[in-house]
């Protein structure tokens, strides 16, 4: 049982340093837009720009491409893109070299923007991203668990009727609102002078360690409720089709026949053998939040890691992507490593087979 | 149960309720602010919020005033001298204030300037865009009876380079150099180093000093004699500037309209996007609102018709947006193809429909407020399917049922079809190119539309890879030099349509280089009248500035120089704070 | 056992069938049908305006910010949703119920492949990789490929020589690899590059959109591997793809029934996302997606909402009303 654990952990981390290396790679090998983004463009008629010549201009270019390293082979092999069948060692003089060292001694790399070590920024970005995808991960599970009860203990017709009925209609219409239309209308709702105006309509400019936590709460509560609308039709419906299909079952009927109400068989029988197909998805909670993260920070204005990453990824600072990359492969990795490990604790006969 | 969801709804609406009326001490100002500065390092300037930062730290030789609109003396006592040596080389004599002086007490002398500029162009250092954009001031000479004096020599003799030469921070010398190991260096000597070529040890010390006080983010280590220091910094979150509470400048009597550092605390706030910033500013969470969309603009002004809370401006800028033709491309080699097709773009609807009527049109590159240089006896452009027509006959295009066709000498015959280029975030360029399809969809002309990410967009602008390209310019208010834009010798670095002939060549070097305003003149009516005749752009409309505030800020200057706005001269209205403290 | 069947009420399946049925005829005809707009043209004197049934021209569902008529971009939407978001919808769940099934069933362990098999497949991959030797190479691992297959049943060492392909290993690296880049940042930066046409667009989308039915369809057929009547067949003596295909992966693709439609919602909000973004696809292709993206520019237009979202309810509710017909008929 160890033994497999630790493979598991030990497939994960390999997996996420080959996803990161792979991403290495296609970002300096592809046509690289650092230099022009850092460089801004020079065909307005500035001020600034007047000065530069052209002789000018390609030495800086030159200049910024010895300074970011983009001079170096970028693998160990490369192909020459001449003969094709012809490949050149370069040894260790290598940009993955370089990168591949740092990452061993735990440096993430500089970002080509500001020449900061990225784990700090990357740190802070998730001081305001844990709390958000959190605490939406925690309220979407049991959320879709209350919810998923409630579909399923209707009378059993094959279509939810009343109220039932438009509860489902309810989440199938959140389904196809996207997450920044939820957002702006949470915001038009509630930090609208014209409506409620209650609460704060971004991240009010002040050290998160700074404001009390009653401030800190109100800016939380429009982000989290978003992130929750978003996703909790994602996991309710499945599960209310599965218990749907639980309660057919003839176990179901058994416990019935017994005299056991709906509502225990639902909770003590159907609910566990429901859950456990969807324990995968339910793992995939956390990193399906950190993607879907990046709307809700840009519209209630969180520096947060999915802001972090997809501002980076327009900027075409690349040291910032790979990270973010390294990062969201490690959790997602993890959470489906955890998936497996708990599916195969929960179902004695999936740990017999393997 | 209920008693304590009643009771957590109270005390929600409670801490809401105070915390919406809850306003800044009115020493403060609040500005919004769409993207992180990244780099407050004066040798990097990636962007313009950070320009805006490095204004309220450092002080220049020259600022813009946004008052008068041209640019005045700041560090320095007065404009400088300007002399001409021989054909190529320009002197700019400076003398700094007897005032200035740094935090420290020590003045500002003219080896900081010196030191500054070799900081500038020190190779080693992450200054590529500022070396590059300096490097036309090839030496700096200190006056060694007087050490507030000093000249500087600038490589070629365009009239622009007297307050061009003025607009870097000046650094302290003692920050990082007190040791004063860069004296011996001379500056021409450092201009011609590269990053590959062999440096002694007094540069690489400099580096590495450079290195381990990192200004990019803590610039109080490389600390300016602006009014303001930087108090926090989140990334992508705000920045908070405080007033030194002595500073050089309050001593000067009367006080230059530049050296004016009002607000006690100005605050930038870093929001994404426009509809939280607008609701914040009507919530008064923020004071300050730039750069709104015509959209976002006319919504504030309906919400607000009620309250008069807030007070709206817009004024032309220097912005223009463009169309452009590849004119390498044989379809459109020629200028009456190339006429033809301009005459299917619509200003007038496209200035209504995506900047609501505000802008100004212009018949060419020349802002229309600058009535000295702008040729009124021009025709602006409008929207002519029947001309277009005319003129694309006229050129030698044959509608035949597969399309328009020319025959070409020992060719194949010619189709016209053409690949419209824009940048993917813009919407009003994608309006513009949805205008123009259709207009020559309705001629017959196949359009197909491309729109592309910004770095991508200018690569495939250097290659050739496009017909017609849309974009906005930036212009300069300060000078009149195309070269940039069509100039034989910056294709493909810039000059993106390729066009070159040599009268326009002639004409531009000439513009450049003219300081007689009479010659000037007509030099630029001409440029003007070929520039519409050639089409090589097409300059549709130039964009306005538009600026929200909190009724009661006063002294904002909005105007339609780079931000829009002038911070530091900021005060709030007594009836107002009166009013808010309520 | 099994309930007695019971007939599904009619007024909603046929309500849905007809529904997806009025979109496919939409789609397909849109170019015929007589709409009083062009698609993409716009109408620069009427931009974001509401539903005016009074004036002339008349804009019947209104305009969007970009001046063009409602009503023809959401008829032409019908046509990208015919074509590009329901394939991509169905083929994602096709692919990934066969990938998901596959890795579940066989695992690591199940599926043997023979000597011949193995050399083939690095016969393909020198010859992709240009490593040195290149096409040479490849011609001489492909004979050899071929002489061990004829020689495979002559000589029994050769015979023996089989080796499992680790399927689920295979499958958690694919599926990592997909996973771990988020959507968005693997969409930017693809966007960067060369237009994308239909095709290639459908591709991407099903490569981006298969790792949710797949990884469904694998942590059920775990399950279902396990269940007696599987071990039935397996004791009946039916080959091992005949168990798979016809008695274990149609209960293993039970979770798909719900998934198809959340599927096609997530590529619709993944579209729309993009036009939020900036990205996408030129302006003159219409998607419900970036209509609902207009959203942003105009917060205020609630018939870009009713219009757009309405659309896309009813089929996500048509096609959740189909897939539970299907499944429990």
């Amino acid at each position: 049982m160890r033994r497999w654990l630790l493979l598991q952990i030990g497939r994960a981390g390999l997996a996420a340093w080959a996803i990161a290396s792979l991403v290495f790679i296609l970002s300096r090998v592809l046509a690289t837009g650092a230099e022009d983004v850092i460089l801004g463009e020079n065909s307005d008629l500035q001020a600034r720009t007047l000065t530069v010549s052209p002789a000018s201009q390609l030495l800086a270019r030159q200049a910024l491409r010895q300074r970011l390293g983009f001079t170096e082979p970028v693998f160990y092999v490369t192909r020459s893109s001449r003969d094709s069948a012809s490949w050149h060692w370069h040894g260790t003089h290598n940009q993955y070299h370089h990168w591949l060292a740092g990452l061993l001694h735990g440096q993430l790399g500089w970002s080509y923007r500001d020449g900061q070590p990225i784990g700090p920024r990357l740190r802070a970005a998730l001081g305001y991203t844990l709390p958000l995808t959190g605490l939406a991960a925690v309220i979407t599970a049991l959320g879709a668990v209350a919810l998923g009860l409630v579909l399923a203990s209707g009378p059993q017709a094959e279509t939810p009727t009343g109220w039932r009925a438009g509860l489902q209609l309810l989440l199938t219409t959140l389904q196809g609102i996207p997450v920044f239309a939820l957002a702006l209308g949470l915001l038009f709702i509630f930090a609208n002078p014209n409506a409620l105006n209650l609460l704060p309509a971004y991240a009010l400019g002040d050290n998160p360690a700074n404001l009390e936590p009653g401030a800190y709460a109100l800016q939380l509560i429009m982000p989290v409720l978003t992130l929750v609308l978003a996703i909790l039709p994602e996991f309710t419906l499945p599960l209310a089709t599965a218990l749907h299909h639980e309660l057919r079952t003839g176990y179901a009927t058994t416990a019935r026949a017994k005299g056991l109400s709906t509502s225990a068989l639902l909770s003590k029988h159907a609910l566990p053998n429901a859950l456990l197909p969807l324990l995968t998805s339910f793992a995939g909670l956390l990193p399906t939040l950190l993607a879907g993260a990046v709307l809700v920070e840009t519209v209630f204005a969180l520096p947060g890691v999915g802001r972090l990453l997809a501002e980076a990824a327009a900027a075409h600072d690349y040291p910032v992507v790979v990270a973010g990359v390294l990062f969201t492969a490690i959790v997602r990795l993890l959470c489906l490593a955890l998936a497996d490990i708990l599916y195969a604790l929960a179902d004695p006969r999936i740990r017999l087979a393997s | 149960m209920k008693l304590f969801w009643v009771s957590l709804l109270l005390a929600i609406s409670s801490s809401a309720c105070s915390l919406s009326t809850k306003q800044q001490q009115h020493t403060g100002i609040r500005i919004r602010w769409v993207r992180d500065p990244e780099n407050l390092s004066p040798l990097v300037q990636p962007n313009q919020n950070a320009l805006d930062a490095l204004s309220l730290l450092h002080c220049s030789l020259l600022q813009v005033n946004f008052l008068t609109g041209t640019y005045s003396p700041a560090l320095a006592d007065s404009l400088p001298t300007v002399h001409l040596v021989g054909d190529s080389l320009t002197e700019l004599r400076y003398e700094l204030r007897r005032a200035a002086a740094w935090d420290n007490g020590r003045p500002v002398l003219a080896s900081d300037v010196a030191f500054s500029l070799k900081l500038y162009q020190c190779p080693g250092l992450p200054n590529e865009k500022v070396r590059a954009q300096l490097s036309f001031i090839r030496d700096i000479r200190l006056d060694a009876t007087n050490p507030r004096r000093f000249t500087l020599v600038c490589q070629g003799q365009a009239p622009e380079y007297s307050y061009e030469a003025g607009d870097f921070p000046i650094l302290p010398e003692a920050a990082l150099d007190a040791a004063h190991t860069l004296r011996s260096c001379s500056l021409a000597k450092l201009a011609k180093l590269s990053v590959l070529s062999p440096r002694d040890s007094a540069l690489r010390m400099l580096v590495y000093r450079y290195q381990h006080a990192d200004p990019s983010h803590h610039p109080e280590r490389l600390p300016g004699c602006g009014a303001y220091r930087l108090e926090t910094w989140e990334i992508d979150h705000f920045l908070t500037f405080k007033r030194k509470p002595h500073w050089w400048a309050d001593t000067l009597r009367p006080t230059p309209f530049m050296l004016q550092a009002r607000p006690r605390k100005i605050q930038f706030l870093i929001i994404p996007d426009e509809v939280t910033a607008t609701l914040a500013l009507r919530r008064h969470e923020l004071d300050v609102l730039p750069q709104l969309s015509a959209r976002g603009f006319q919504r504030l002004q309906a919400d607000d018709a009620q309250r008069h809370e807030l007070a709206f401006y817009s004024t032309p800028s220097y912005e223009l947006v463009i169309a452009g033709f590849n004119t390498r491309q044989p379809i459109l080699r020629d200028s009456l193809t190339r006429q033809a097709l301009a005459r299917l773009f619509d200003p007038a609807q496209l200035q209504q429909a995506t900047q609501l009527g505000q802008g100004l049109r212009t018949v060419g590159l020349v802002h229309p407020r600058d009535r000295q240089y702008y040729n009124d006896s021009l025709q602006l452009l409008s929207y002519a399917p029947k001309q277009a027509l005319a003129l694309l006959q006229q050129a030698g295009w044959q509608q035949l049922p597969t399309g328009w066709v020319r025959a070409a000498a020992q060719r194949p015959a010619q189709q016209l079809k053409l690949m419209v280029r824009y940048r993917a975030d813009d919407a009003s360029f994608a309006t513009i190119a949805l205008q123009f399809k259709a207009a020559a969809g309705k001629l017959g002309i196949p359009v197909e539309l491309v729109p592309t990410e910004s770095s991508s967009l200018t690569n495939a602008l250097r290659e050739g890879n496009f017909d017609i390209y849309v974009r906005k310019l930036s212009g300069n208010p300060f000078a009149f030099n195309f070269t940039t834009l069509l100039h034989s010798r910056t294709i493909p670095e810039s000059n993106f349509p390729k066009f070159s002939t040599r009268t326009t060549d002639q004409l531009m070097d000439a513009i450049a280089a003219t300081g007689n305003t009479a010659h000037k003149r007509q030099l630029l009516r001409r440029f003007q009248l070929l520039i519409q005749q050639q089409a090589p752009l097409v300059p549709l409309f130039f964009l306005p500035y538009r600026l929200t505030t909190t009724q009661g800020i006063q002294h904002l200057y909005p105007s339609g120089f780079k931000p829009g706005y002038y911070p530091a001269a900021a005060t709030w209205a007594p009836t107002a704070s009166t009013k808010a403290a309520r | 056992m099994s309930k007695p069947r019971r007939v599904p009420s009619s007024g909603l399946t046929i309500l849905a069938i007809s529904w997806l049925l009025i979109i496919a005829v939409i789609g397909l005809l849109a170019p015929w049908l007589p709409l009083p707009f062009a698609p993409g043209v716009p109408d620069l004197l009427h931009v974001a305006e509401p539903p005016n049934w009074q004036a002339v021209p008349r804009h019947w569902l209104g305009t969007d910010p970009m001046g063009r008529d409602v009503l023809t971009e959401v008829v032409y939407s019908a046509q990208q949703v015919v074509i590009l978001s329901l394939p991509a919808a169905l083929l994602s769940a096709l692919v990934g119920a066969l990938a998901g099934g596959s890795a579940g069933f066989w695992g690591n362990r199940g599926w043997r492949l023979p000597l011949g098999a193995w050399l083939l497949g690095l016969a393909l991959l020198w010859w992709l990789a240009a490593l040195p030797g290149g096409t040479r190479m490849a011609g001489l691992l492909c004979a050899m490929a071929l002489l061990a297959w004829w020689a495979a049943p002559r000589w029994p060492w050769v015979g023996r020589a089989n080796w499992p392909l680790p399927l689920d290993s295979l499958f958690q690296a694919a599926l990592t690899l997909l996973g771990a880049v988020p959507r968005l940042v693997l969409i930017i930066t693809l966007a960067a590059g060369p237009p994308l046409s239909t095709a290639q667009l459908l591709l991407l989308l099903v490569a981006v959109a298969w790792p949710e039915p797949a990884r469904q369809v694998r942590a059920h057929m775990l399950q279902v591997r396990e269940l007696p009547f599987v071990e039935a067949a397996w004791a009946a003596g039916l080959p091992a793809s005949r168990v798979w295909l016809r008695h274990a992966l149609p209960h293993a693709c039970r979770p798909l029934q719900t998934l198809v439609p959340l599927n096609l919602a997530g590529l619709i909000g993944l579209e729309s996302t993009l036009a939020f973004l900036g990205v996408g696809r030129p302006p003159d292709v219409s998607s419900w997606g970036r209509l609902l993206g207009m959203l942003h520019q105009e917060p205020g237009a609630w018939w870009l909402l009713a219009s757009a979202g309405s659309g896309l309810l009813l089929t996500l509710l048509a096609l959740q009303r189909l897939a539970r017909v299907a499944t429990t008929a």
